[in-house]
């Protein structure tokens, strides 16, 4: 990867220390321990499956459907959510949780037989082609890297085969969350993140955090459920351990 | 647009926003529902008052270490192949976003929220340089189609119009046939700009939080639209306000939990997205190219002052939602993109006393402000500290007030004096009393009964009572 | 118990009765009250305004009249509050912030003196009337007292009290602001007004002489027949039915 440049940092930096009244600091810098951390008192203890019930309450409130299955049931259950938005065309992830989870079959066979069209997000297809693909596709699924019970929220880090556009442009959002994946809230996901970092390994270009579909309450505060993100979004929660 | 916005003088400006009835019932029927959901989403944590302080402590730790996380910052972001420019000023954020613009040969630019971009005026720069650009957040959308109309909240900036004068914007502007129900609105909105986020040359956006430790920015949103503006255009401009940083991961966490909660009751927005220098190789969508526009702009003058807390603002909103001169006047009466309590202290130092002068003074000190700052500014006593620059620094206060107070210096710490001033207030007041009140008061007390009636003073103060009742040998 | 009365100035001038119901109620409740005479005002007109200078020399004088109180008791929080700010205000002489300090840890707004001090909720009281409470500012967000007239006047015999909405809302007082800020001020007194009428009430109760003034005189001014009480007033009351 091409390296990056700075511009103008030098003076910026130095007026700034002089404003504060000392040397400029340029390391030695620790982040105190902070007298307070309520953010881990929150749902601290719960079982999976209560954080599984937290998660599906915030959901009502949050217009996100959620469904609840095992992997062997989870084909059925996608096909049904797939029936409920009447979409034809499809566009997913090229992850390898698909064939992991049993859905690749369905989604190769099942659905095209059903006369769906259902394209895999590919990292040697043009930029261009990927984004039409996924601006035409009536569902996006993805699978949540980690899932937040608080907020109701997916986790997702991009790659190359896990575009961005594909929780984003299709009207209705899919997401399939494995059980093994949900954590209390944004603390867990966020540590986990600096943890990486801290080891030197790189942040994926682009983590979206996605708590349902997208709204709007611009016009008279009156909220309005989908507005240039996806309209509908329902979270399938599939047993993995 | 620049930071200031709207008539020139303050009164007027008032004046404007009290004859504005929908705007005012909007607004109060708005601040209700924020404060509402604000107060259930602090409820739910059961510790808000903790969250509040390690909030107040995060930003004051960052704030004492700024150039050495701003450091951290940009190393990062180079690491990952973005751009990093530091501006000083306004019209060096301008020059330097222009000047990519043109490298680009870029046509047409899609934004998404930002209010630094409208402090340093960065739409009308480009413009000016032939390139369109397009606002894409539903508000600013709206704002910018009804010719540049300013926003009034800077979280909901366009809650000073309503649904039938956004349709007639919508008609006038685009054509637009529908009624106006916000659902059908919105879903023409949505058909409208889809396009231009596939066509837009280059996308711009704010920042809600950059992330030190990794060189990352984060992006706070209900729409989508930012998503949008970072995934498909093939580069990227962020401009973010010097101070908008946090040392690492765990404290975006905090902070975006304390920003979504106060700003609009929800337990995190639709997205929150996280985004790290352009895109990486083998990814497919995202930016090609990314450049970060780290803005001074006046900020760094807060520094090393006793208004150094009013950089530790996240944009929630919380104390606009809770004013109630911002509730009775809006937004646009301030005369600045920031409103209320957090724009009456901020405007003066980003801008200049002399055209804000009375900024400081619109606020009854009530605290209500202070009390819903998710970080703790206390923001009543910033204002308190103004209207004291502006004393002995600037000495701006008229003639009048200076003498009036220096009388009450006088008078207020001599008893003598002060029995004596007591005694004959009742005197002088009292051939304008009627009935135990005075509504047509004289001198100094016009602006007072123009507005309300008066008690007039007792015959007998409190305190003679009370020394008639001493000598009276009625004491316990 | 010996008890020092701050009476304030507005109350001293504009609402002598309610120094005096404050005093009875006081000594009906066993404390000794002495009313330090040399006592002028807070200083808050000058401090609000920006002139620190001048309040100087207006908190030491009061720092100096209560210097041999044990207990300073005022029917004002906004009052009592700016009593508390004189340790700040008076920072940079450190033998008169140590005495501005022992001055705002002895000093107490009524309605906390006799609910955390004397420990009394009931004081009573009797009233028949059916009204409603304003929550002074200054008394709550500065001072933090919250519940204390609440739990006192829900103890007052036939007192029918409702809750006043938007009891958040400031009245439009703050001092020098009601006359600077004349017609934001009116707007917000009026939307106090408002809310009062909402609530049927024929009684107005506060705890602070500032915000009665100006919700009374407006009230007055727009010839509502809503009576304006101060919270001492009520409470030593011991009207029979």
């Amino acid at each position: 990867m091409k390296k990056g440049t700075i511009h103008h940092q030098e003076a910026f930096l130095n007026h700034i220390a002089d404003r504060l009244g000392r040397k400029r600091r340029t390391k030695g810098v620790k982040r105190p321990k902070w007298s307070t951390l309520p953010q881990w008192n929150v749902y601290q203890g719960h079982s999976p499956e209560q954080l599984v019930d937290v998660l599906k309450e915030q959901c009502q409130s949050i217009h996100t459907d959620v469904e609840e299955t095992t992997i062997r049931n989870l084909p059925h259950v996608v096909s049904e959510v797939i029936t409920r938005y009447q979409g034809k065309k499809i566009v997913t992830w090229d992850d390898p949780r698909f064939e992991e989870f049993g859905l690749q079959s369905y989604l190769e066979k099942n659905l095209p037989e059903q006369g769906a069209e259902v394209h895999v997000w590919d990292e040697n297809r043009s930029r261009e082609k990927n984004i039409q693909i996924a601006e035409r596709a009536e569902i996006g699924i993805t699978f949540s890297d980690i899932t937040l019970a608080e907020s109701g929220t997916v986790v997702l880090f991009s790659d190359k085969g896990k575009g961005r556009s594909v929780s984003l442009l299709p009207e209705n959002y899919i997401a399939i969350i494995p059980k093994s994946t949900i954590v209390p809230r944004m603390t867990q996901a966020a540590h986990e993140i600096h943890k990486r970092v801290e080891k030197g390994d790189p942040v994926a270009s682009c983590v979206n955090f996605i708590s349902g579909p997208s709204n709007s309450a611009d016009i008279e505060m009156s909220l309005v459920v989908g507005v240039h993100g996806p309209v509908k979004v329902t979270y399938v929660i599939v047993t993995d351990r | 647009m620049g930071i200031r916005i709207g008539e020139k003088e303050f009164d007027k400006r008032v004046e404007k926003g009290l004859a504005d009835s929908f705007m005012r019932s909007a607004v109060t029927e708005a601040q209700d529902r924020l404060r509402t959901g604000r107060l259930k989403a602090a409820e739910e944590l059961g510790d808000w008052e903790s969250w509040r302080d390690l909030g107040e402590e995060i930003r004051h730790h960052t704030m004492e270490n700024l150039d050495f996380y701003l450091q951290q910052l940009s190393e990062n972001v180079a690491k990952r192949g973005g751009h990093v420019f530091f501006a000083e000023t306004a019209e060096k954020a301008n020059e330097y976003i222009q000047q990519v613009v043109k490298e680009k040969q870029a046509k047409k630019v899609i934004k998404s929220k930002s209010m630094v971009t409208e402090e340093i005026g960065m739409n009308e720069a480009l413009e000016d340089n032939g390139c369109e650009v397009i606002e894409s957040d539903l508000g600013e959308y709206i704002l910018q189609m009804d010719d540049q109309d300013p926003p009034s909240h800077i979280v909901a900036p366009a809650l000073h119009k309503n649904k039938a004068q956004i349709r007639d914007v919508f008609r006038d502007k685009k054509g637009y046939v529908n009624n106006d129900i916000p659902e059908e609105m919105t879903r023409f909105a949505r058909e409208q700009l889809r396009n231009e986020f596939l066509s837009a040359d280059i996308g711009i956006t704010g920042c809600n939080f950059a992330v030190a430790e990794s060189g990352s920015i984060s992006l706070v949103t209900n729409e989508g639209n930012a998503r949008l503006v970072s995934a498909l255009p093939k580069t990227q401009i962020t401009v973010m306000g010097m101070e908008r940083i946090v040392p690492t991961w765990e404290e975006l966490d905090v902070l975006v939990s304390l920003l979504c909660r106060s700003a609009v009751g929800q337990k995190l927005t639709s997205y929150i997205t996280g985004l790290t220098g352009p895109k990486e190789d083998g990814d497919v969508d995202g930016p090609d190219e990314f450049h970060l526009v780290i803005v001074d702009n006046g900020r760094s003058n807060i520094l090393g002052t006793e208004f150094q807390e009013a950089l530790h603002c996240i944009r929630c909103a919380a104390c606009i939602n809770v004013c109630p001169v911002y509730s009775h006047i809006g937004g646009h009466a301030y005369g600045s993109i920031y409103p209320g309590p957090i724009g009456a202290v901020l405007t003066p130092l980003l801008d200049e006393y002399e055209n804000n002068k009375e900024l400081p003074y619109a606020s009854s000190l009530c605290a209500a402000c202070t009390e819903a700052c998710p970080v703790k500014i206390p923001l009543h006593e910033l204002l308190i500290k103004h209207r004291q620059k502006i004393v002995e620094e600037a000495k701006k206060t008229e003639a009048s007030e200076r003498f009036a107070m220096k009388a009450f210096e006088w008078v207020a710490s001599t008893p003598s004096l002060y029995n004596m001033g007591s005694k004959a207030a009742s005197l002088a007041m009292s051939p304008f009393t009627k009935e135990g009140n005075i509504s047509k008061g004289p001198g100094p007390l016009k602006p007072w009964t123009e507005i309300r009636d008066l008690p007039a003073p007792g015959k007998e103060r409190f305190r003679d009572w009370y020394n008639k009742r001493e000598k009276g040998g009625r004491r316990k | 118990m010996k008890v020092s009365l701050f009476v304030t100035c507005l109350t001293d001038i504009f609402y002598p009765e309610v120094g005096k119901d404050t005093v009875e109620l006081l000594e009906r409740l066993g404390c000794e009250v002495d009313f330090p005479e040399s006592q002028t005002c807070c200083g808050q007109p000058a401090f609000n305004s920006g002139y620190h200078k001048e309040s100087i020399k207006v908190a030491k004088h009061m720092v100096k009249t209560f210097e041999g109180s044990d207990y300073v008791v005022t029917p004002s929080g906004s009052c009592a509050a700016m009593l508390k700010e004189y340790e700040k205000l008076l920072a940079d002489d450190q033998a008169w912030q140590e005495k501005a300090r022992a001055l705002g840890e002895k000093t107490y707004e009524l309605t906390e003196f006799l609910v955390d001090v004397l420990n009394e909720e009931d004081v009573g009281a009797a009233f028949h009337a059916k009204a409603t409470y304003h929550t002074s500012c200054h008394m709550t967000r500065l001072l933090g007292v919250k519940d204390a007239p609440v739990k006192l006047l829900s103890k007052v015999e036939g007192l029918d009290l409702t809750s006043l909405p938007h009891g958040y809302d400031c009245c439009g007082f703050g001092g020098t602001f009601s006359v600077k800020m004349a017609l934001i001020s009116e707007q917000m007194a009026d939307a106090k007004v408002k809310h009062i009428e909402e609530t049927d009430a024929d009684v107005l109760i506060g705890a602070d002489a500032g915000c009665l003034m100006n919700i009374g005189g407006r009230l007055r001014r727009k010839g509502k027949p809503v009576k304006v009480m101060h919270i001492a007033q009520v409470l030593n009351r011991k009207e029979k039915r």
